[in-house]
């Protein structure tokens, strides 16, 4: 068949880049992925030898946001060529057809590439009722195990196929589920953030292609590369918070010179991300460089780790006000309180062994 | 059986010393003596500096970020007595199997019977004070053995905490030993809370603790507080007698 | 004998949408529209720090990205009284004209082209013709005749390559195609340069907000403080990318969007008398000028037209609990009062209650609930917002700049005022607000930097920021335009948290299942009469519902 043949590389030059923006783009990609100059090298014959991988882009319970921030890849080949060149057979938000036509796509797919093709999901899966997500009449479980069957691996976009995301935050009305808690014996690859970073996204389908393997992952099954250190570690406004610089409260003097944000509830110490190094959109700023203090989006769980604009979170059990310090404090008066009684005690009944230095003895009951 | 109020009665005893023999037991050697004020002077030093690290102070300051570092300063603090404490605390692990009878980790974890009833004892004469007795216990009672016991898991827990978080910012090998909690916890968030509830739990067991220590000086005169700094305690040779024909 | 089609999924939209329809003689007598998704993120923010909303709900969408989070901090303000400091106000107007420019480009080359420009036809298309035809219809540069055979030689391969990604299986060759292969090559070749585009207008959400999709916002302000002497905050080279930014933003429209409409249209106007629908409008209005406490200040002004009456603007007020209310009656919940009750938000209820059929399903029972929508209502009407409305009331209102370019619209396509109430008149009002917005955003860029240099550099009120200086208990709504249209939130604070959160989202007005008098919502009722020429392939529904540019996850939440 001659679509096997024809390789990323040839589709690149089709596309009119140059050789020198070919092996540029793959220098770029390479440096996110953390690899050394022979990474380079690597990525370049892969995408020169290697024929194009199918992929289907499923969304669930989800906002698009991560298929937006994916459109938002700095360099034109990632949009040009992984966006519409990796044989994106399936993805509900840019496909020309529709319904039954749409469909028709998605099956071929799976048939003819049985084994082969990679799922992409974005967004969770309800599973208290599945009929909380359907298309096509059928539920987001069913699909989701249909194409996981002959899925090569699965990339979970976003915090939502990663973690449940939003929809899973307590109560989480509707049973909302991460991938990974409803397939297993599938490789996948959580690629977290709420969105994740777009040169991220591209990246890791950059390592996919290149080693036809996928990427280190961490124990929370996130690629090494770009989820290894914490915003905090690699914060331009670190040396603020190492000089105990902080802003004290939004527009302040402080916020205004920049300081750390540690103080309006920065998660930044607590988030693995790569915010701080590759930045959002073609490096023009991140959330902290803009005033507003990490919220910890690639984090499972992070909107139960609130309330946001604190540094330590709502003590469970004892309402949205207390925290673990409050509870402490409390705690520690009742106990000053305590052994105040406990020692007043001790000097009336206990007085003959305090005088005496023997008790009264009594029988035990 | 509840307390007692005989105020009126107050007169009827005078201040008087033990006419008892009071014989010297070396109870706490020399390691364990040394392992408590380390462990002391870690649990001050890394209470004040985490509680800084979860509370910066506000300074309003127009100095340059660069000419500053007493956060880093605090930080590095903690990190070190964080080492020290794990040490202190590992170096205790082992003397509980080589130490003296006191010290062996069996009478921190209430397994026997005789321990249970031991523990139920001292809350009835020491805590609710509803009955009054001679205790007999040479090193810890039952029930302080069973709290510190509690507080070494808290230790325990409180060191995985810390080292977990800590992985992430080390790129040693030891540190990197506790990869493995964070992912446990389900994120850096918990861990962290988990730990900062922690040291509320240390200073509410360090203020009980010394209130007993000072309480059980003040009752029952046998030098406690005196024995975690000499080692020596004053037990009547009678309990002595007691203790040595039970064994 | 009339046969039932099903179009799920609806593709090229945000969300999981399925629209069946009833064709009789070639025409549609009846449709049905189904959100098949549901969260539940109104019940997720019970109990939660009002702070905190804005960033719950502007993951309800990342198409819209911004709007929720907007509507959000207004209604916890309005809860507590929050006046926002003038700057803040104008970079909040800035993100809100930013996402209009990006999500209305991207509709209209991404999701709703494809409907009108046939990219094999293209293939046929003469690159000599095409540099001409591109040429005299605007001065941007990438028009000559080399660009477009190059294009047209990748084109080719791309299709003799067999794997169409996602061209496949499109409606090609489809008889309701009309445009000269020309005018599909410049269509496919903005389709690319669009997707290039809408990358770097987005950097001004990234420079206020520091990413996006998904910006942060401040209940008080905006996070971002100004300095114009620090590296670290609001200084000039920021602004003069914004400023950068909005220029290029403002060409891109004015020389390929508004140009690739107005040269597109004129060969189906036909869809100036189909589609059309309702005829009511609803708007809220937004970019104030003078306060968000001051509507006659909006650039988009507030208002409501009944009966396609353009000589009255009806005045609305969305805390009348007898104005606006939503219905459950095909909708998947309960109401505690009973299902046929209609609830204003503040007494709104979300309470899941799925009784359609167990999947996998062919059909749903459009006689009992069908849908994840709720049925929002004014006064009992079914309304129709998004930027139709708004240029209606506008133009109803006597704005000038509104009456100018919609004039200058109908003239230039040679339509009467009636062509507006239709599936083009809706794509077109798009455009034409986008073109509205790109010269506000300047305005308020303007603004923003002469108080700058005034010395005024606040970005945020302090005074209310501590619930400890909060009542109790308080209650209020933040009103704003979304790209799809009318947005509200709802908010009940109790002891200091949220007791209720109600969102009714543009789409929810548009997409919802009839009501129980049986009054069809906008997408229903549009769909009424469109003639079908295959029902195999059904085009002609896919041009009517992608005019409302679909946000289903915005609709449900
Ligand atoms: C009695 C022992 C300890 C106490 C009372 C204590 C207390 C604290 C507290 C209150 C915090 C601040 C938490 C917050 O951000 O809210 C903290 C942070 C921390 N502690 Fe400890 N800690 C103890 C032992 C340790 C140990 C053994 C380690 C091991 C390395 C450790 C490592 C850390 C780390 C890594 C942090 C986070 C610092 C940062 O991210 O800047 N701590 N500790
Ligand atoms: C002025 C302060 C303190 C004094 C005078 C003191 C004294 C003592 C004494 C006398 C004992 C032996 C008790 C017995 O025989 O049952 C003891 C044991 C112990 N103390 Fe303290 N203590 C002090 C502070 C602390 C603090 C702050 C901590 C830690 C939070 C602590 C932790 C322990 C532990 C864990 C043991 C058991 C030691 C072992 O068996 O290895 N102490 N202390
Ligand atoms: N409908 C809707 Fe939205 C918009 N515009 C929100 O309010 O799209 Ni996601
Ligand atoms: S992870 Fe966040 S950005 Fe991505 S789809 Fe989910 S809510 Fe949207
Ligand atoms: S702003 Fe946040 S991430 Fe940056 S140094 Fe401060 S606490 Fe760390
Ligand atoms: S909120 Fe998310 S975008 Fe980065 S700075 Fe924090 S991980
Ligand atoms: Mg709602």
């Amino acid at each position: 068949m001659k679509e096997k043949h024809k390789t990323l590389y040839d589709e690149i030059r089709e596309k009119g880049y140059s050789r020198r923006e070919f092996m540029k783009f793959c220098g770029m990609m390479a440096a996110f992925m953390g690899l050394k100059t022979s990474g380079i090298a690597q990525i370049a014959e892969a995408l020169e030898t290697k024929s194009r991988i199918p992929v289907l882009w499923f969304h669930f319970q989800e906002c698009t946001c991560c298929s937006e921030s994916f459109i938002r890849s700095s360099h034109p080949i990632v949009a040009d060529i992984i966006l519409d060149k990796v044989s994106l057979d399936y993805t509900e938000t840019l496909m020309a057809a529709a319904g039954h036509q749409a469909e028709k796509s998605l099956h071929d797919t799976m048939e003819k590439y049985h084994g082969n093709y990679i799922m992409m999901v974005e967004g969770s899966i309800p599973t208290e009722n599945e009929a909380y997500c359907t298309i096509g009449g059928r539920s987001a479980l069913q699909i989701v195990k249909e194409a996981a069957e002959g899925a090569k691996a699965i990339v979970a976009w976003g915090n939502c196929a990663s973690a449940g995301c939003v929809q899973a935050a307590k109560p989480n009305p509707t049973g909302a589920k991460p991938v990974h808690e409803v397939i297993y014996g599938k490789p996948i690859i959580n690629v977290q953030g709420c969105p994740p970073i777009a040169e991220v996204m591209a990246g890791v389908i950059v390592h996919v292609l290149t080693f036809d393997r996928i990427p280190q992952l961490d124990k929370l099954g996130r690629p090494k590369a770009f989820y290894s250190r914490r915003v905090h570690d690699t914060c331009y406004r670190r040396p603020n918070y190492d000089a105990g610089l902080f802003v004290e409260s939004f527009d302040d003097e402080n916020a205004r010179k920049g300081y750390c944000l540690y103080k309006m509830g920065c998660r930044g110490p607590n988030t693995y991300n790569s915010c701080g190094v590759i930045k959002w959109n073609n490096g023009v700023s991140y959330p902290i460089q803009s005033g507003h203090p990490c919220i910890g989006c690639s984090e499972a769980n992070f909107w139960d780790n609130g309330p946001f604009y604190q540094h330590l979170q709502t003590f469970p059990g004892f309402g949205v006000e207390k925290t673990a310090d409050k509870v402490g404090i409390g705690l520690g008066v009742a106990t000053g309180a305590g052994i105040v009684l406990h020692a007043l005690s001790t000097n009336i009944s206990k007085r003959r062994e305090i005088t005496t230095g023997n008790p009264e003895m009594e029988e035990e009951k | 059986m509840f307390i007692k109020f005989k105020l009126f009665n107050m007169k009827k005893y005078k201040h008087t010393s033990r006419n008892i023999n009071l014989k010297e037991v070396y109870v706490w050697q020399l390691p364990v003596r040394f392992y408590h004020w380390v462990n002391v002077l870690c649990i001050i030093v890394l209470a004040i500096t985490g509680y800084l690290i979860g509370n910066p102070l506000a300074i309003q300051s127009s100095a340059e970020a660069s000419f500053s570092f007493w956060f880093g300063t605090v930080r590095f603090l903690h990190f070190s007595f964080a080492f020290l404490f794990f040490f202190n605390f590992v170096f205790r692990l082992y003397w509980g199997f080589v130490g003296n009878k006191y010290s062996r980790w069996y009478n921190y974890i209430p397994i026997t019977k005789k321990q249970w009833q031991n523990i139920g004892t001292v809350l009835k004469v020491d805590i609710f004070q509803s009955i009054h007795k001679r205790m007999v216990d040479i090193g810890h009672n039952s029930l302080a053995a069973f709290t510190y016991f509690i507080t070494f898991l808290a230790f325990v827990l409180q060191s995985l905490t810390g080292f977990g978080m800590y992985a992430a910012m080390s790129d040693s090998w030891f540190p990197k030993l506790f990869s493995w909690i964070v992912p446990v916890l389900g994120g850096d968030l918990l861990t962290r809370t988990v730990h900062h509830i922690l040291m509320w739990v240390f200073i509410l067991f360090g203020v009980i603790h010394i209130y007993l220590v000072f309480y059980h000086d003040y009752i029952e005169r046998r030098g406690v507080t005196s024995s975690m700094i000499g080692g020596w305690k004053f037990i009547a040779e009678k309990t002595l007698q007691e203790v040595e024909n039970e064994e | 004998m009339s046969k039932r089609i099903v179009v799920d999924p609806i593709t090229r939209i945000e969300g999981h949408l399925r629209v069946e329809a009833e064709i009789k003689d070639g025409k549609i007598v009846d449709a049905f529209s189904s959100g098949t998704m549901v969260r539940g993120i109104e019940l997720i923010l019970k109990g939660r720090d009002p702070r905190d909303a804005w960033a719950f709900t502007e993951r309800v969408c990342g198409v819209c990205t911004t709007v929720h989070a907007l509507a959000s901090v207004r209604s916890v303000e309005n809860a507590l009284g929050i006046i926002v400091p003038p700057n803040a106000e104008m970079i909040r107007n800035l993100m809100f004209c930013t996402q209009y420019m990006q999500d209305h480009v991207v509709h209209f080359y991404h999701l709703h082209a494809l409907d009108w420009v046939d990219v094999v036809s293209a293939l046929s298309a003469d690159p000599a013709e095409t540099s001409k035809i591109a040429q005299s219809i605007s001065h941007w540069p990438k028009s000559s005749t080399g660009y477009f055979s190059d294009l047209k030689k990748r084109l080719l391969k791309f299709v003799e390559s067999g794997q169409l990604g996602i061209f496949a299986n499109g409606y090609w060759g489809h008889k309701a195609y009309k445009l000269p292969p020309e005018i599909n090559l410049i269509g496919v070749a903005h389709y690319l340069e669009a997707l290039e585009w809408q990358k770097e207008i987005v950097k001004i959400h990234t420079i206020f907000g520091g990413k996006n999709p998904h910006p942060n916002y401040l209940v008080g302000g905006v996070p971002c403080a100004i300095n114009i002497n620090e590296n670290n905050a609001l200084n000039a080279e920021r602004l003069a990318y914004v400023g950068k930014l909005l220029e290029d933003a403002k060409t891109f429209i004015e020389q390929v969007y508004i140009p690739d409409l107005m040269a597109i249209a004129p060969y189906y106007l036909q869809w100036g008398g189909i589609g059309g629908g309702l005829s009511n409008y609803l708007v809220y209005g937004d970019l104030p000028v003078n306060g968000y406490n001051n509507p006659d200040s909006f650039k988009f002004p507030r208002g409501i037209i009944m009966n396609r009456n353009l000589n009255e603007v009806i005045p609305l007020d969305a805390t009348d609990a007898s104005q606006i209310q939503e219905y459950i009656s095909h909708s998947y919940y309960d109401y505690k009062g009973g299902a046929d009750n209609g609830l204003h938000p503040w007494q709104g209820e979300t309470n899941l209650n799925y009784t359609g059929p167990k999947p996998p399903y062919d059909s749903l029972n459009v006689e009992g609930k069908y849908s994840w929508l709720k049925t929002p209502r004014w006064k009992g009407n079914a309304m129709e917002v998004g930027p139709l409305s708004r240029m209606l009331v506008g133009f109803a209102s006597g704005r000038d700049e509104y009456k100018e370019i919609v004039t200058w619209a109908l003239k230039t396509l040679n339509v009467p005022v009636s062509a507006l109430f239709s599936t083009l008149g809706r794509t077109a009002a798009r455009g034409l607000e986008t073109k509205l917005v790109s010269g506000w955003a300047m305005e308020f860029f303007n603004t923003l930097l002469s108080n700058i240099k005034n010395g005024d550099t606040r970005t945020f009120t302090k005074e209310l920021w501590d619930p400890k200086t909060w009542p109790a208990n308080a209650k209020g709504v933040g009103l704003t335009e979304a790209p799809r249209g009318a947005l509200a939130h709802w908010i009940v604070i109790k002891d200091r948290l949220i007791d209720n959160y109600q969102m009714v989202v543009p789409s929810t007005w548009n997409a919802s299942p009839r009501d129980g008098k049986g009054q069809r919502s906008a997408y229903e009722e549009s769909l009424i009469g469109t003639p079908i020429e295959d029902p195999e392939n059904p085009l002609e529904i896919l041009r009517t519902i992608h005019s409302f540019d679909p946000c289903i996850a915005c609709a449900v939440h």
